[in-house]
């Protein structure tokens, strides 16, 4: 096996500069493969702005399609691009790049912000830099008043957000966040959720995984489906919804009296099926979703029924992921 | 289906997000469910639907209001990212905060250190004492300088290898087995300003234990003996062959250790492993030579090559005067040759994930 030589060591961001009209992130047709498995295959996209979440069942291929993009696996087929520049062979883009890594040992001996400035400065920034921006990131993830307590004596939590902060430090115009929200407090979590959402205000990429679906919903509707190391879907979550629109979409109704209801709803055109699941609830059925919503709220008023609750089962993620890896099935 | 599927030649640009024509807060979450309910209620009291704003309520159970304040600098050349390994490597044997020596390591650095300086101390003895029979055992002469750096009782037996061994024990595999070389790899380092780093910071900590107590032993020979230029002329030659000697028992102890510590995950065995390349082949040529009477096999010990190198430029009486010196370095060159290219070749193919 050669050493590999072409790796060029010109990663100096001053003479770097990062093609103009390069999307963040280009993989074209991409394909990692371990032996005879394929781990992802033939992935062909690119993404500029904004937040989008990457969702899959376990071995879909999310953190190979991470690990990928931060050069810590090679390609097996196709080319990665950050900014225009392969970063396998030459790792300047990881300049405008934060990672938060799904996993890894954290340096527990380190104080948060030892170990926030210790990595920006691996970035190149001095030590008065470093010390100023660790200060920054650590404040904006809600981490400025244990700065300088052991990362050891973090929560799981705190030990996110310090991984975010690092990813930060060097003010990144790709966020790659593997799993952010894996065993964080609901506090932990509505804290990463607002860092990733501000992020993507401000219009950086970011690219954030979860198995936590209703999570990445709250995060983003742009989404990125893989399933068994495929690109399933890609685009926003209720359009790949409503493009799926030769299976039926449900609306559930809590109601006081849910049969008089189901006298009133089964008038409308577009509804083909009314189940009573139980003595509360009632289930519409249709394929004309917006048609449905546009009616109910009238026949609800002049009727003057009782309704509690009205729900869209089939509209999160959960119901989405089952839909497309099961071929469509119900 | 009906959804889109990714076209293999044709690159699917996502835009950030159009703001959705919502009566309800942007940024709340957005279900079939909440639409609804924000529409028209629930009855559940929820009607006046809004945003749950992330600001502080008290001190335990805060959520933190985020304002992202971007950093408008630029970031520094490679030599400045390469200094940043290199100090938090260093100064982790010296204070806490950096990479973790173990106690147990920087103890036996501190005792290395101490016994190494033996011959500083007896030379400064002899100087003060003025005993001339002390001296001559313990003073700067060729083998005195020599078996500072190249003796092989304790030096090369208890001393060095040993402080090798524990260096380049975890200094790469333990970034293999814990994945924290990720976290180097996701900054704008190359792998080859990875691994070297690590290599001229385990070389920089035997150089201050090999390099500084042979300049704190010359030196306190010329500060007791009040040694004059003269002598300094005359015997600098054999410093300066025993520094480049020392420098090449630290590259070449360094180059195999960190070799073995690219193959490795955890620190036992690229620590064990270089002792026994080191001590190993040393006891194998002399059992070979004492059972066969044929000394070439001292070609396979990385340490009877430095040592009959360092006799030769040293000046000292060779121990395998039958063979040319050459034969040893040309020895040497292999065995760092092939050790640089195990370590370029794993550090430049590592997936770090899969370790």
């Amino acid at each position: 096996m050669i050493p590999d030589l072409n790796q060029q060591g010109a990663a100096q961001t001053k003479e770097w500069e990062p093609e103009v009209t390069a999307p963040a992130i280009l993989l074209e047709n991409v394909s990692k493969s371990y032996g005879r498995i394929f781990a992802l295959s033939n992935i062909t996209l690119a993404l500029n702005g904004g937040v989008t979440g990457v969702l899959g069942m376990n071995g879909a291929g999310k953190s190979t399609l991470f690990n990928l993009l931060m050069g810590k696996l090679k390609v097996s087929q196709g080319s990665i691009k950050l900014f225009g520049t392969d970063p396998w062979k030459n790792p300047a883009p990881y300049a405008r790049v934060g990672f938060v890594p799904e996993h890894e040992k954290m340096y527990d001996w380190m104080t948060g912000h030892g170990f926030v400035s210790t990595f920006a400065r691996l970035n190149g920034l001095t030590r008065n830099e470093a010390n100023i921006e660790a200060n920054r990131v650590l404040e904006f993830v809600g981490l400025a008043d244990v700065a300088h307590k052991k990362i050891g004596q973090y929560s799981k939590g705190m030990r996110q957000r310090a991984k975010i902060a690092h990813a930060l430090v060097n003010d990144p115009e790709l966020i790659i966040l593997d799993e952010p929200l894996q065993g964080c407090d609901p506090l932990a979590r509505t804290t990463i959720m607002n860092v990733i959402r501000e992020l993507g205000r401000m219009g950086r990429t970011v690219l954030v995984s979860s198995h936590i679906l209703q999570e990445i919903e709250r995060i983003t509707e742009q989404i990125v489906i893989l399933h068994q190391g495929r690109l399933l879907a890609l685009g926003n979550l209720h359009s790949i919804r409503e493009r799926l629109d030769q299976i039926p979409h449900r609306i559930s109704i809590q109601a006081e009296n849910p049969k008089e209801l189901a006298k009133d709803v089964i008038d409308i055109d577009e509804v083909f099926g009314i189940s009573f699941p139980d003595g509360e609830n009632i289930s519409i059925q249709t394929h004309n979703l917006g048609a449905i919503h546009s009616q109910l709220p009238r026949i609800i008023v002049d009727n003057n029924h009782k309704v509690s609750t009205i729900d869209n089962p089939d509209d999160d993620l959960a119901s989405i992921l089952g839909y497309l890896t099961s071929g469509g099935r119900v | 289906m009906n959804f889109p599927e990714a076209s293999p030649s044709t690159p699917v640009t996502v835009n950030p997000i159009a703001p959705q024509p919502a009566e309800y807060a942007a940024g709340t979450p957005v279900t079939g469910k909440v639409r609804l309910e924000a529409a028209w209620g629930s009855t559940e009291g929820d009607e006046d639907l809004s945003i749950t704003t992330p600001t502080a309520q008290k001190a335990d159970g805060q959520i933190f209001k985020q304002q992202y304040k971007q950093w408008n600098g630029e970031l520094n050349p490679r030599w400045m990212r390469n200094w940043a390994i290199l100090r938090h490597h260093l100064l982790g044997v010296f204070k806490k905060g950096h990479r973790p020596w173990g106690m147990a390591i920087r103890l036996y650095l501190l005792v290395i250190f101490i016994a190494s300086m033996s011959d500083v101390g007896m030379t400064l003895l002899s100087g003060i004492i003025g005993d001339s029979g002390l001296h001559s055992v313990w003073g700067v002469n060729r083998d005195n300088l020599y078996g500072h750096v190249l003796g092989f009782f304790p030096r090369n037996m208890l001393y060095y290898p040993v402080v090798a061994a524990l260096l380049v024990g975890g200094v790469i595999s333990e970034d293999r087995q814990h994945g924290t070389s990720a976290l180097y790899f996701s900054r704008p380092i190359t792998r080859l300003d990875y691994v070297g780093m690590k290599f001229i910071s385990v070389a920089v900590i035997q150089g201050l234990l090999i390099l500084v107590t042979l300049a704190l032993f010359y030196f306190a020979e010329i500060a007791t003996m009040g040694r004059g230029w003269a002598w300094i002329i005359d015997t600098l030659p054999m410093f300066l062959a025993t520094v480049f000697s020392a420098i090449l028992l630290i590259f070449t102890y360094t180059s195999i250790g960190l070799s073995l510590s690219s193959v490795s995950k955890g620190k036992f065995f690229p620590g064990i492993a270089l002792l026994s390349i080191i001590l190993g082949t040393k006891v194998l040529a002399f059992i070979a030579s004492n059972l066969f009477d044929r000394e070439i096999l001292y070609l396979i010990s990385p340490y009877d090559c430095l040592a009959h190198v360092g006799q030769a430029i040293i000046g000292t009486q060779p121990t395998y005067d039958q063979y040319s010196w050459t034969w040893s370095l040309a020895s040497l060159v292999a065995m760092n040759a092939l050790a640089l290219y195990v370590l370029s070749t794993r550090v430049s193919s590592m997936e770090v994930t899969r370790e």
